[in-house]
C-alpha cells in the first residue's frame, strides 16, 4: 500500500493497518471503514476483517469496530479539511484523494426538490487502491489495432465493477501515446496524441493539473471534468487523435462520443456492465453500437488475482450478444467498417 | 551621584513600562483589525475559489504580519504535516501557542477558538456564516478595544513617567 495513503487514515486506524502482513498490503485493493461496525478489507479477490491488534479474522465479531471520532477524522482527511470544497462530489457519492485513490462515501441524504444536495452523517467508506500496473495493456492493445488507419479501434470495455477497467484504461492510454504497440506491422507507427477525460481523477490522480501516473509523453489531461463537455472540449482545443474516457453511459456521453467520432478522432471508453447482453440492454450504449461506434468490445474477467480480457468485434458482437440473450430481442448492431443494417 | 544615575535608570524604565504598556493598548484594536481581514479573505478563499483550507491559511499567513500570522501559519502546517490531527485540534493549538504574542485578550481568542470548531466541516454557505459571525463578534472587540485605547493609552504612558518620579523623589 503507498504510504501517502496511509496517511489519510487517523492513527487508530492506521495503526491497525500498518501491522498487516507485508504481502497482504501489496495485494490490498479495498479498505472498508463503516462507523461502530467491523473494519473490512479487500485484497486479491478476497475479504476479511482486521482485528484490535492489526491481526486478520474471519470473524466479525473480534473485529475492531471505528469509532465515531475515527470517521470524523477520515473524513477530514479525505477531503483535505475542506468539505466545502468537495461538496459536489459529495453529491455524487465519492472523493478521489491524491494518488487517484477513490473513496465511496455512504451516509444520509438530504434532499431539495427530490434531489440530492448533500451527504451528512458519513459512516461508510469504501478506499479503493488505485495502482499503474504497467504493461498490463500489452497482449490486448495488438488485437484492437486498425492497420489501415494505423491507430486503434473504437474500443469499448466492459467489465463488472472492481475487475480492472481503470487501470487497463490507464495502461491503454500510456501505450498509445508511447507508441508501444506490440505488433511487428505497428513499430514504426510511433505514438498518438491521446486526450483524456478524467472525471473522477482517477484515471490520471491529476494533483494540481499534472497527472501522478505515467501516461504517455503525448496526453493530455482533462481533469474532473463532466465527460459530455470535457470530450468536446478536447476535440475542440487539443486536436487528439484517440480520446480515452471512463464510464460512460449517460445520453449526454453518446452524443460528446458521436462528435469525436465524425471528428475522426477514435475513442477508448469503458462502461460497467457484466456481458454484453447487459451492454446492449442500457439504452445509450445499445444505440451507439446500433450506429456501430464501437469497433471492439473488451471483456474483462477476473479470478484469484489475474485479470482476463476477450476482445469481440463489433461483427461478433451481435452474435454474441444473442446467445446469451436466449429468445429474448437483441438490437441491432453495426460495425463501423459496414454501411448496411443488419437487423435481429 | 550614585543616587542621580539611580534616579535615571528608574526614571527611563517607569516611561519604558508605560509605553509598552500603551503600546498594547495601541496594538489590539490594530491586531483585531486584521484578523477580521483575514476572516473576510478566507471567506473569498472558501465561497469563490473552493481553495483547501491547508492552501487557503497558508495564503492568508502570506498576507499578514507577524504575531497574527503565525496563528494561520502554525494551523496551516500542522495539518499538511500528516500527523492525522483535525483541524479543531490544529486550530486550537496554534491559537493557545500564539496567542500570548499578540495583544489580544480572551474575548477575541475565544470568539476564534468557537470558529476553529466548525472550520472545513461544513458545505461553503454554511462555511460563510460561520466566518461572517466571527468577523461580527471581532468587530464587537474591535470596537471595545478602540475604546479601551482611547481612554488608557495616554493615561499608561503618563502613569509610568509619573510613577517613576514619584518613587525618584520618594528615594530622594
Amino acid at each position: 500500500m503507498p504510504l501517502s495513503l496511509l496517511e489519510l487514515f487517523p492513527a487508530s486506524l492506521r495503526d491497525r493497518l500498518e501491522r498487516l502482513p507485508e504481502t497482504l498490503l501489496l495485494s490490498l485493493e479495498e479498505i472498508r471503514v463503516r462507523e461502530e461496525r467491523p473494519l473490512e478489507i479487500g485484497y486479491g479477490g478476497g475479504a476479511s476483517f482486521v482485528g484490535p491488534d492489526g491481526s486478520i479474522c474471519t470473524d466479525s465479531a473480534s473485529a475492531y469496530r471505528p469509532s465515531r471520532e475515527d470517521c470524523r477524522a477520515l473524513l477530514e482527511r479525505v477531503t483535505n479539511h475542506s468539505l466545502y470544497a468537495v461538496e459536489e462530489e459529495l453529491r455524487r457519492g465519492y472523493v478521489t484523494v491524491p494518488g487517484g485513490h477513490r473513496i465511496g462515501l455512504a451516509g444520509r441524504t438530504v434532499l431539495e426538490g427530490g434531489h440530492v444536495r448533500h451527504l451528512r452523517d458519513v459512516s461508510s467508506f469504501n478506499i479503493r487502491i488505485a495502482r499503474a500496473r504497467k504493461g498490463c495493456a500489452a497482449t490486448l492493445l495488438p488485437e484492437l489495432l486498425d492497420p489501415v488507419a494505423r491507430t486503434v479501434r473504437h474500443t469499448l470495455i466492459v467489465s463488472a465493477p472492481q475487475q480492472g477497467k481503470t487501470t487497463l484504461l490507464r495502461d491503454l492510454a500510456r501505450s498509445i501515446s508511447a507508441g508501444e504497440w506490440h505488433h511487428p506491422q505497428a513499430s514504426r507507427w510511433g505514438g498518438r496524441k491521446v486526450g483524456i477525460v478524467d472525471e473522477r481523477s482517477e484515471i490520471a490522480a491529476c494533483d494540481r493539473g499534472i497527472p501522478a501516473f505515467d501516461l504517455g509523453p503525448r496526453t493530455d489531461v482533462l481533469d474532473a471534468c463532466p465527460k459530455a463537455e470535457g470530450l468536446m472540449m478536447l476535440v475542440r482545443s487539443m486536436s487528439p487523435e484517440v480520446v480515452v474516457a471512463d464510464e460512460i453511459g449517460r445520453p449526454e456521453d453518446a452524443y460528446a462520443l458521436r462528435e469525436a467520432l465524425h471528428a475522426g478522432v477514435r475513442v477508448v471508453a469503458t462502461a460497467h456492465a457484466i456481458d454484453l447482453r447487459d451492454v446492449f440492454a442500457r439504452p445509450v450504449l445499445a444505440e451507439l453500437a446500433a450506429d456501430g461506434m464501437f469497433g471492439a468490445y473488451v471483456l474483462l474477467s477476473r479470478s484469484g488475482g489475474i485479470v482476463r480480457h476477450r476482445v469481440v468485434g463489433a461483427e461478433e458482437a451481435e452474435a454474441e450478444a444473442r446467445k446469451s440473450a436466449g429468445c429474448r430481442s437483441v438490437p441491432v448492431i453495426r460495425s463501423p467498417n459496414e454501411g448496411g443494417a443488419r437487423h435481429a | 551621584m550614585l543616587k542621580l544615575v539611580g534616579a535615571a535608570l528608574i526614571l527611563f524604565a517607569g516611561t519604558m513600562i508605560g509605553f509598552v504598556q500603551a503600546a498594547r493598548f495601541a496594538q489590539r484594536p490594530r491586531q483585531i483589525r486584521q484578523l477580521i481581514h483575514a476572516l473576510q479573505r478566507l471567506e473569498t478563499e472558501i465561497g469563490y475559489g473552493q481553495t483547501p483550507l491547508p492552501d487557503a491559511l497558508a495564503r492568508i499567513a502570506s498576507a499578514l504580519t507577524a504575531p497574527v500570522s503565525s496563528l494561520f501559519a502554525e494551523t496551516s502546517a500542522r495539518l499538511a504535516s500528516g500527523s492525522g490531527e483535525t483541524v479543531r485540534d490544529c486550530w486550537e493549538r496554534a491559537v493557545r501557542a500564539g496567542w500570548p504574542a499578540t495583544s489580544m485578550r480572551e474575548p477575541e481568542r475565544d470568539t476564534l477558538l468557537r470558529l476553529g470548531e466548525t472550520l472545513g466541516g461544513s458545505g461553503a454557505s454554511d462555511q460563510l456564516k460561520h466566518l461572517k459571525l466571527a468577523a461580527h463578534q471581532l468587530q464587537a472587540e474591535e470596537q471595545a478595544a478602540r475604546e479601551d485605547q482611547r481612554r488608557y493609552e495616554k493615561l499608561c504612558r503618563s502613569l509610568g513617567v509619573l510613577t517613576a518620579a514619584l518613587v525618584v523623589i520618594l528615594m530622594m
